[in-house]
């Protein structure tokens, strides 16, 4: 079933997108949206308002953004400010920088960029982890190459050691100004774009993408439009299933669900999912403020001694105490955990010891007692 | 001299030993030493009486730590909190030493190796941390009463202000006494202890006793150190006046005053920047090749001339634009001093033992700072860069505790600036944060040389693995070396689990590495809030304390400074990632019981302390940090 989706939508993707996801088209057939934004830079006191301009394919569909930008912020006006337009992805991520014909970028004292510091420059931007991040603007003007400049510890460190990949020598505020540009809190700008711009449809799409970005992208959008219709919850449903690392993201959407929607997902992630789905399902009924009914739970109880670690047993138990669920189902699945490993045997017996226990599971109980007095 | 001779000798045999100079700040001559004063003629008219109460009171403690900077700080806490009533003398009216608001010192320590912080921890994170919450202003005098509270709340330990240990009494290699003259009161303390710890920086006490100790630069062979000069010479690193400047938001003028040393950068090395002076100029700063603590005084006054002749510069030159709208705000009377005595130890750590990483078994502290070795004569040599920054470090270096001990005094320790090393090892280990360590360490010591009936030697000796443990659980960080205490119950678990995780893995939590360090990860974090973890014991413990260490992002400096500089690697308040809210419980009788909640956590070192009650399982469940999403915790102990 999970299999059969997956074939769908990305079927449905290259209709619908026609390929356009990715790949570049003629521009003729774009649509370009504006939208004015404020944007923090480190190096500007204050936000500045700039233009991003969204790109759509025929279809509508967000394919990427560009923005037009100075090549360095240079408040003693003796640098050579270049335009440059920066271009991202529809998740925000940073692909390419162009210049208008004929302009060329500068370094320290004059000098020209080569061949060779533009292509350096295209990998500094596309590096989100670079030492540029942590730099001040005030290191940069005053240390224009990659010069190691220490102050001493009498007035406090300030240590800008630029390895020579990190940056291209001599033109460290371009680097500097442009990897803020491109690095900066712009992305989150631009998935924000994108959650609104895209469809429906195209959500479907996002959920069930290998990029981790778009699912979070879907589920801002999910919630924003309050989509709930069965299509949407199963495909988060089958994405968490298979993805431990998005359960907690996953749960914060389908937590809001209605009420027997949510109910439903729990079981499946409980009865299909691995140990971490079931631990996330358990723990979410744990948090959310939701009535329970007692055979919801003897269901869940039913196959309590499949499972595999104390963790889990105890957080089912938990559970069912916290909805102070009383029933002789549920005590009948739980006493055979005595013959279990210890911790687990004794996670049980003090469960079973606050609930109203038949004689024969009384009789058992009192034998565990005695048995392991010391231990208990 | 002798603690006997000392008294028969009486008032004038101390006026030899050096109490004058005390008197002389209240402009007295050597006539009027009144700490013993049989010719004494008050009348005093409430009560009728003549002559003067006695003045010379005897005290007697476990531990007594000279100097109240970060380093004196940290041994006075550590040895009293592990159980030596202890005293703490300071020379000063503030607590901080060159961090306090008197000299103004940003409190660094290994602020950045490749590019982030590897920050320490211990009882110097607890003090930052406590500034953050205590200080959010960011003020020099607050601060001074931020570390005022730190100390004196502490239930096991006294605290003495403005008052100089100035004296010691021996009896044979063993100081028995420290005499200590206490400026605003005029009285002579004589302090009885066991153990000793001079982290006053110059070490008079020290000297005193006969601590043998070294000024100068070794030469290049002595210790094979590539950054020492080819002969050993006398010159010590400088003193440092600082300053500090405002924006009045309209031009200022300047005119400097008499004693002004005119100043005009020519021929200055182009190292000698003005970056950040608004907030004053390091290299201002006057060495000495010879007895820099008898010039001190001179080069004081000296240094107060080149302070203002430099501000005469940036204001009058012209060539500061920017200077235009500023005025001097605070300008400091009492420089910061790098460096005076080395006293010797068991072990002298040199330029190659940092470069080289050395490993060593009694390592007990760790340092980063580049070797920063300033130039001979500071701002009196002023072709030749004002620091040499010989060396970087891509990682930390271990120190030892046998540089912490006297090699010839038995029961005295030494922390900071003063101890064990060659000048080349100075340059970077003088750093406050690293000097903390040391105190730490020395303090803690201190208490097993009580507890053990021992003496310093013998903790290096037989004891140093106690040392370590009980200094990594005080959250101290050993590099390369696992915390591993037997009386830890945590590590005994059946089962340790964590309700969620994003990264690291909760068995982390007992590794015994309490940061993550050289690539690797030591630590648990959760996926989302409210996260808890959870230790199981199959057969029931006696449990009477839990003990926590949470993610403060060691990776990101929090000292305070004076440009309030917030970024990735400087925050300027509480960290996001430490831990505020949790509660504990224990599983007694199958019944999970609460044992304590902490609403506003202000420590890295979670500590719940209760009366011993007999478990099989405890919890920790955590519900907030001061802004990130996830916890983060690198340690759980539990103890009987």
């Amino acid at each position: 079933m999970i299999n059969q989706i997956n074939i769908i939508y990305w079927c449905f993707l290259s209709l619908v997108l026609g390929g356009s996801l990715f790949t570049s088209k003629n521009p003729s057939e774009f649509l370009e949206v504006p939208h004015k934004i404020m944007i923090k830079h480190p190096g500007e006191k204050k936000p500045v308002q700039v233009i991003l301009f969204e790109i759509q394919n025929e279809a509508g569909f967000p394919v990427q953004y560009r923005m037009d930008v100075n090549s360095v912020i240079c408040l003693a006006q003796v640098c050579k400010v270049i335009p440059v337009t920066l271009y991202w992805s529809n998740t925000g991520q940073y692909q390419r920088y162009e210049l208008q014909k004929e302009a060329t970028l500068e370094k320290y004292e004059a000098d020209l960029f080569e061949t060779d510091d533009y292509v350096k420059l295209d990998a500094i931007l596309k590096n989100d982890d670079s030492p540029f991040k942590d730099v001040y603007i005030e290191d940069i003007w005053t240390v224009p190459s990659t010069l190691s400049e220490e102050v001493d510890a009498i007035s406090g460190a300030t240590i800008l050691e630029l390895d020579e990949k990190d940056t291209v020598p001599g033109a460290a505020l371009t680097c500097y100004t442009l990897w803020h540009w491109a690095n900066g809190n712009i992305v989150s700008e631009i998935k924000n774009c994108t959650s609104i711009s895209v469809s429906n449809e195209q959500l479907e799409v996002f959920i069930s993408h290998r990029d981790v970005t778009y699912f979070d992208i879907a589920l801002q959008a999910l919630q924003d439009r309050n989509l709930y219709e069965a299509i949407f919850v199963d495909a988060v449903m089958n994405r968490i299933l298979k993805n431990e690392a998005l359960l907690d993201r996953g749960f914060t959407y389908l937590e809001k669900a209605p009420i027997k929607t949510y109910l439903q997902v729990a079981s499946v992630l409980f009865f299909k999912g691995e140990k971490l789905q079931k631990l996330a399902a358990m723990r979410s009924l744990l948090e959310v403020d939701t009535k329970v009914s007692v055979a919801y739970l003897e269901e869940w109880t039913e196959v309590i001694s499949t499972l595999g670690t104390f963790q889990e047993v105890s957080a089912l138990l938990d559970l069912i105490e916290k909805k102070d669920i009383d029933s002789e189902e549920v005590n009948t699945s739980v006493t055979p955990l005595l013959q279990s490993e210890f911790l687990i045997a004794r996670r049980a017996y003090w469960f079973l010891y606050k609930q109203r226990l038949n004689p024969s599971q009384i009789k058992v109980i009192k034998a565990f007692q005695k048995k392991y007095k010391a231990r208990l | 001299m002798k603690r006997r001779d000392f008294f028969k000798k009486g008032t004038k045999a101390a006026v030899a030993a050096g109490v004058v100079p005390m008197i002389f700040t209240s402009c007295a001559n050597t006539k009027d030493i009144i700490y013993d004063k049989p010719n004494d003629k008050w009348y005093h008219l409430g009560t009728g009486k003549t002559g003067m109460p006695n003045r010379k009171p005897v005290v007697t403690y476990d531990v007594a730590v000279i100097g109240g900077g970060a380093a004196g700080i940290c041994a006075a806490v550590a040895s009293a909190r592990n159980g030596s009533k202890t005293v703490l003398v300071q020379d000063r009216p503030v607590l901080g030493g060159n961090a306090s608001s008197e000299i103004r010192v940003h409190l660094n320590g290994v602020n950045d190796i490749k590019g982030k912080a590897e920050r320490e921890t211990g009882i110097i994170e607890e003090i930052l941390l406590h500034n953050r919450f205590e200080n959010e202003q960011e003020s020099y005098p607050v601060f001074d009463y931020v570390l005022y509270d730190f100390v004196v709340r502490e239930p096991n330990l006294d605290l003495m202000l403005n008052t100089q240990a100035v004296e010691a009494v021996m009896e044979g290699d063993v100081i028995k006494s420290a005499l200590c003259w206490q400026a605003t009161t005029e009285k002579m303390f004589t302090i009885n202890a066991s153990i000793f710890i001079d982290c006053s920086g110059d070490g008079l006490l020290a000297a005193t006793a006969g601590a043998i100790y070294r000024t100068g630069r070794e030469g290049k062979t002595e210790f094979n150190e590539t950054f020492a000069p080819d002969q050993p010479d006398g010159w010590q690193m400088g003193a440092t006046l600082l300053m500090s400047s405002k924006d009045m938001g309209r031009p200022m003028k300047y005119s400097p005053p008499s004693y002004a040393i005119k100043y005009t950068h020519e021929g200055a090395h182009p190292r000698r920047h003005f970056k950040w002076f608004k907030d004053g100029i390091w290299w201002i700063e006057v060495g000495s090749n010879d007895d820099i603590i008898a010039d001190a005084e001179v080069n004081r006054h000296k240094l107060m001339g080149y302070l203002h002749g430099v501000w005469d510069y940036i204001k009058n030159s012209g060539n500061f634009p920017e200077a235009e709208n500023l005025a001097l705000d605070w300008v400091g009377s009492l420089p910061g001093r790098r460096e005076s005595r080395r006293f010797i130890g068991d072990y002298i750590v040199s330029e190659r033992d940092m470069t080289e990483h050395k490993h060593f078994e009694d390592c007990i502290a760790f340092g980063g700072w580049s070797l920063d070795e300033h130039n001979p004569g500071g701002i009196e040599n002023i072709s030749e860069p004002p620091s040499y920054f010989h060396y970087h470090f891509k990682e930390v270096y271990q120190f030892p505790f046998r540089s912490l001990y006297s090699k010839n005094i038995a029961n005295l320790m030494f922390a900071g600036r003063n101890v064990s090393q060659t000048h080349i090892a100075l340059s970077s280990s003088r750093i406050m944060a690293t000097c903390a360590l040391q105190g730490q360490a020395v303090g803690t010591a201190a208490t097993i040389c009580n507890k053990r009936n021992v003496l310093p030697r013998q903790v290096a000796q037989k004891h140093i693995n106690e040392l370590q443990e009980q200094l990594m659980r005080d959250d101290a960080f050993i590099p390369k070396r696992p915390a591993r205490d037997p009386k830890d119950l945590a590590r005994k678990a059946s089962l340790l689990f964590a309700s969620s995780t994003s990264s690291g893995d909760v068995n982390n939590l007992i590794n015994g590495m309490s940061r993550d360090i050289d690539g690797t990860i030591n630590h648990w974090k959760s996926n989302g809030l409210p996260a808890e973890i959870q230790l199981e014991w199959e057969t029931p413990i006696l449990l009477a304390a839990i003990e926590l260490k949470c993610d403060t992002n060691l990776a990101r400096n929090i000292m305070m400074r004076k440009d309030s500089r917030n970024d990735e690697l400087f925050g300027n308040s509480v960290p996001k990632e430490m831990l505020k809210t949790l509660s504990f419980e224990a599983r007694i009788n199958g019944k999970w019981q609460k044992l304590g909640n902490i609403e506003e956590n202000r420590t890295r070192l979670i500590t719940l302390k209760f009366d011993a009650i007999k478990v099989t399982a405890v919890r920790v469940k955590m519900a907030a940090t001061y802004g990130a999403k996830n916890v983060k915790l690198f340690e759980v102990r539990c103890y009987a």
